[in-house]
């Protein structure tokens, strides 16, 4: 009987080869893409900022469903805390791959051209937050606060693996309720300077809770592929059970269901207010070709996953829910895609092959670094508070009760 | 018929988190316990105290209502430009308090808490009174209450129908499915408990209500298994309602045009709102009658630090929006928002938006502390300075919205009269009312649900071997 | 006595929910197939061990909640674009997104109230009178006893050898139930 406290890359041997075939195609995708920098570097930052906020949002989903964990507690965390501390444990890499989005500011964001403010009232008027210092002063603390965060749960996260201390479960718990309220304010915040101000006159309220519940459901469905992954092969495969799929997949309907509300609500308050300052960011997206993309948001960004995972067969199914998992988060980019892509293709949907390589080439890169990352320390966090709650049962009908 | 025998077997409780429910209790005395205070215990002096205030209050509300039938709406301090007062704030203040019942009842389940069971029945009783209460307010604010059934779609020999794109339409549709969906719940809940009444209850009148209310429940293991289902989808369908509800009393605002109205947050930012009135309108009432009633064995502490948990919580995200709307009013550029903004925090209505960011922000971060969260007395003075902190946050929203007009001609104030404060005031007592007849006729706490979460009700797994 | 018309069967009592799952187990190896356990809280083993299938009511349910949602839609279409088409503020006849709160509110209704009245029709409830209550101390059903009841009308029912059969469960009484 192996032992849980190995380190996973002992009992799972295949994540080192994993890690280097990842690595390596994101590596061969980037230098391909460098090749649409060189040729058109507008379009290589939308594509990248739409890469990039794909997997930011993967990772701080998953930091801030661990921050929750913590504090809720439930069997439902227990089996994906070390995918969620590895996840978390990207960010530095996240804060190096933003330097691109900050030497490329000016093929993004209109308003860092001082000839278009100066002829623009309300561009004047918010130059006092959105220029180009202050909106780097402020990505600095966002990537402060997220690697803070980052760094002290996990590092305690390993002095409880090693010491077992339930004094170290009560600290998390108190950096939790404060890191949750810290990433709330930096992610609406990050997401009004990132995505929002692409469309400097625009404004929406309850963007930020929409991109906040869009990491939510992007994390949630990236943890239950890689638990499925986990299920398939030792020492995990006795140990899932149908049951966390559920609850997975439970949650996963949830933040389907918000998402869909958060959107719809931006929709119907805008259609029917009907103001020109607001209106605007929907016209040029539903007058032009680029309805279709909004339609299919509605259908498989809502519709299919929400009517899939009403279905109990298919929550408990390994192999059904990972299925939706991916297909959730192919639509997450799409979503993305919604949100940046129209700002600058006005006259209808325009698809760039980088548009493709990026977020494909960006994902592996991140995914190599998740793979090293969760290949250090042990799959199942022992010592967490509701680890017997969760296992303990099941642990003991394995017969592998350390 | 009083079982003679007693019970031997003992629940026993593990150590670690305060438990749910106080250890030493069996099936036998939590029945007793619960269905005593309706059938055999004699009314306490302070229940009719209780209820004659009540009662009192709930007539200054029927005497408000009809003089506002016989003069109009003119007797209110409503006018142009602040065409909704009073009774737009109350409606949306006692809307949201019912949602915490819901919240408790529905969402608790699913989640698997069974921390919700001692006070879901009590929290849904709240509800069902809070929405009666709400719904008042709409009707008698149309003018001619007596044609309110022309909300309804119905066939009519005028050939109109009701306006599909109002909000105001959807708020019937919302309100009332939620009153009914309300009840429902309630109701399927109480069945088995109205049971145990009248296979308990010494008078014959009691025999037959309970009887007639009950249905003929027999607790066969048959119904019971249609009755988990039924109730936990109940739960899934009230989840989405009680989040549709207040969403759609947000659109009532915020798909009208009207600055410091027209905002996309509203909507999570008025349903997380309501929780959080609703959980404080929860812990107003449970501290004092959990004393009352000596239901301390039910009610312990880890319910209410629950409840100051998720106080905190809401009322956090409560914060968030008061943020994100004040930085957008700016960031906006619109300058009738950055006036409107500007307005509510140093304008004529300035103390009251300062007031409203004590209550609802400022005080209670003390529930950061354990030990403020344990501490009964500071959590019922706590819980009120909500109740009143969320009144006051529909107070601005509605009031300082509407009386600075896009044209400074049109300028005014709102000063609300008797007849809104005896109105409002009037609907406390007639929520009370209702609250004080139903601990004195009906089960306060789910007694069938009690009894699941003893440790006695656990089935052995391996059990074939007798 | 000709039990057939006087007699609705034979109740066992029983202390606990372990011992009534257990009994309700052995009656149905012992080959009982009508009848029925009865508890003051749901056991979810009793249900397996009756060896009942699942229930109807989530399937009543679907479709109660998409006759609302169809139902809520059209009634508003109906309405606003063929029965009193009104022009407000330039917004469509068929303004579908002003118009899915309350389809919501109807699939929800529909759904809920289906959910309800199935239960009860699936129950057989309301019925104030049941052969059960005729047994004075099945009152307790509601507090804190558990009973096994087997019917008359099944096959294997023979008023002696199945009381033999329910005095092998060690309850704590048994009687006979009268119709």
């Amino acid at each position: 009987m192996t032992s849980l406290r190995q380190t996973a890359d002992q009992l799972i041997p295949e994540l080192a080869p994993r890690q280097r075939q990842l690595l390596m195609a994101g590596g061969v995708g980037l230098a391909v893409s460098l090749v649409g920098l060189f040729f058109n570097p507008a379009q290589f930052l939308q594509s990248y900022l739409m890469a990039y906020m794909f997997v930011l949002g993967i990772a701080l989903g998953c930091l801030a469903l661990g921050m929750v964990h913590q504090l809720s507690g439930g069997a439902w965390g227990v089996v994906i805390r070390r995918p969620i501390g590895a996840a978390a444990r990207t960010l530095p890499l996240l804060t190096l791959l933003f330097l691109p989005i900050a030497l490329g500011m000016r093929h993004l964001y209109v308003w860092t051209d001082a000839s278009l403010v100066a002829h623009d009232e309300v561009l004047q008027h918010k130059h006092v937050y959105l220029n180009v210092p202050f909106f780097l002063i402020r990505a600095a603390i966002y990537f402060a606060v997220w690697n803070a965060l980052s760094y002290f749960l996990n590092a305690w996260s390993l002095e409880q693996d090693e010491t077992g201390d339930p004094r170290i479960a009560r600290r998390m718990q108190r950096l939790s309720a404060g890191g949750l309220l810290a990433y709330g304010l930096t992610i609406t915040f990050a997401s009004f300077d990132w995505l929002m101000s692409l469309e400097p006159h625009w404004f929406s309220t309850i963007y930020g809770v929409l991109i906040l519940g869009g990491q939510g459901l992007s994390a949630l469905a990236f943890l239950i592929a890689v638990l499925v992954w986990l299920s398939r092969r030792p020492p995990l495969d006795d140990i899932i059970a149908p049951e966390h799929f559920h609850d997975l997949g439970n949650l996963m309907l949830a933040f389907v269901m918000l998402w869909a509300y958060f959107a719809f609500s931006q929709y119907l308050i805008i259609w029917s207010g009907n103001l020109p300052e607001e209106i605007a960011w929907y016209l040029h997206r539903l007058q032009t070709g680029w309805r279709f993309v909004g339609l299919s948001l509605v259908l498989f960004h809502f519709v299919a996953p929400f009517c899939l995972l009403l279905s109990r067969a298919v929550k408990r199914q390994a192999q059904m829910i990972v299925k939706v998992a991916l297909a959730v988060l192919i639509v997450r980019l799409i979503d993305l895609f919604w949100l940046i892509a129209p700002e600058f293709h006005t006259a209808g949907v325009w698809v760039s092959w980088l548009d493709v390589v990026l977020p494909l080439s960006l994902t592996a890169i991140w995914l190599g670094y998740f793979v090293w990352q969760l290949r250090g320390r042990a799959i199942l966090p022992m010592h967490d508070p509701q680890f017997d709650e969760a296992l303990g049962r099941i642990l003991e009908r394995a017969g592998e009760r350390p | 018929m009083t079982p003679a025998d007693q019970d031997s077997n003992r629940a026993d409780v593990g150590s670690g988190t305060p438990p749910v429910i106080a250890p030493g209790h069996t099936f036998g005395s939590v029945t007793d316990k619960i269905s005593a205070i309706v059938l055999t215990r004699k009314t306490p002096i302070g229940w009719w105290f209780g209820f004659l205030i009540a009662f009192a209050l709930m007539n200054v509300m029927m005497v408000a209502i009809t003089y506002l039938f016989v003069k109009g709406t003119g007797i209110w301090g409503i006018n142009i430009p602040v065409g909704w007062g009073f009774a737009i704030v109350n409606f949306v203040w006692w809307i949201g308090i019912g949602h915490a019942g819901t919240l408790i009842s529905a969402i608790l389940l699913l989640l698997k808490q069974t921390w919700r069971t001692s006070i879901n029945r009590f929290a849904e009783a709240m509800t069902l009174f809070a929405v009666a209460c709400a719904g008042i307010f709409p009707i008698i604010h149309t003018g001619r209450p007596w044609l309110a059934y022309w909300l309804f779609p119905y066939p009519n020999t005028m050939g109109v129908w009701p306006q599909f794109r109002s909000p105001l339409v959807w708020d019937v549709f919302a309100v009332s499915t939620y009153a009914t969906v309300s009840l429902l719940f309630w109701y399927v809940g109480l069945i088995p408990d109205l049971a145990t009444l009248r296979d308990r209850s010494q008078s014959p009148i009691g025999r037959v209500v309970y009887g007639m209310l009950a249905m003929g429940w027999r607790g066969s293991a048959r119904h019971w298994h249609r009755y988990e289902t039924a109730y936990l989808l109940l739960a899934g369908l009230a989840t989405p309602l009680v989040v549709s509800v207040h969403t759609v009393v947000s659109f009532d605002f915020a798909v009208a045009i009207v600055p410091g109205w027209h905002t996309t947050i509203f909507p999570p930012y008025f349903v997380a709102g309501a929780i959080y009135s609703g959980f404080a309108m929860v812990l107003t009432l449970a501290i004092p009658i959990r004393a009352i009633y000596g239901l301390e064995d039910f009610i312990t502490l880890r319910h209410l630090e629950n409840m100051a948990k998720v106080m905190l919580v809401t009322g956090l995200i409560v914060a968030y929006g008061y943020t994100i709307e004040a930085f957008i009013a700016w960031y906006g550029g619109n300058k009738y928002e950055g006036f409107m903004m500007w307005n509510r925090m140093t304008g004529p209505y300035a103390p009251v938006y300062w007031l409203l960011i004590c209550c609802n922000i400022v005080i209670p971060q003390a529930l950061w502390s354990r030990r403020v969260r344990t501490n009964t007395k500071a959590l019922f003075v706590i819980a009120i300075i909500v109740n009143i902190g969320m009144w006051l946050e529909r107070f601005i929203i509605v009031v300082t919205s509407l009386h600075r007009d896009f044209l400074p001609s049109s300028w005014g104030m709102y000063n609300p009269t008797i007849w809104d404060w005896a109105t409002f005031v009037g609907t406390i007592g007639l929520f009370l009312t209702l609250l004080f007849l139903f601990l004195r006729f009906l089960p306060m706490i789910s007694i069938a649900e009690m009894r699941a979460i003893l440790p006695e009700a656990k089935v052995d797994e391996d059990l074939r071997v007798i | 006595m000709r039990i057939s018309s006087t007699l609705y069967g034979l109740m066992a009592e029983f202390d606990d929910a372990n011992a009534l799952v257990a009994a309700t187990r052995r009656a149905h190896d012992e080959g009982y197939r009508r009848m029925d356990a009865y508890s003051p809280f749901p056991i979810e083993e009793l249900h397996e061990a009756l060896g009942s299938h699942h229930s109807r009511l989530p399937l009543i349910v679907l479709i109660g909640g998409l006759c609302g949602c169809v139902g809520g839609y059209a009634l508003q279409y109906w309405a606003a674009a063929i029965a009193y088409p009104l022009n407000v503020g330039g917004r469509p006849f068929n303004s579908w997104p002003a118009f899915i709160p309350v389809t919501f509110e109807c699939t929800i209704l529909v759904a809920a109230l289906s959910a309800v009245l199935g239960m009860l029709a699936l129950n057989g409830l309301p019925m104030p009178h049941h052969p059960v209550f005729n047994v004075p101390r099945f009152a307790l059903a509601s507090r804190n006893r558990f009973f096994l009841c087997i019917e008359v009308k099944d096959r294997k029912f023979d008023l002696e050898s199945t009381r033999r059969f329910l005095e092998t469960l060690e309850p704590r009484e048994v009687s006979t139930v009268a119709d």
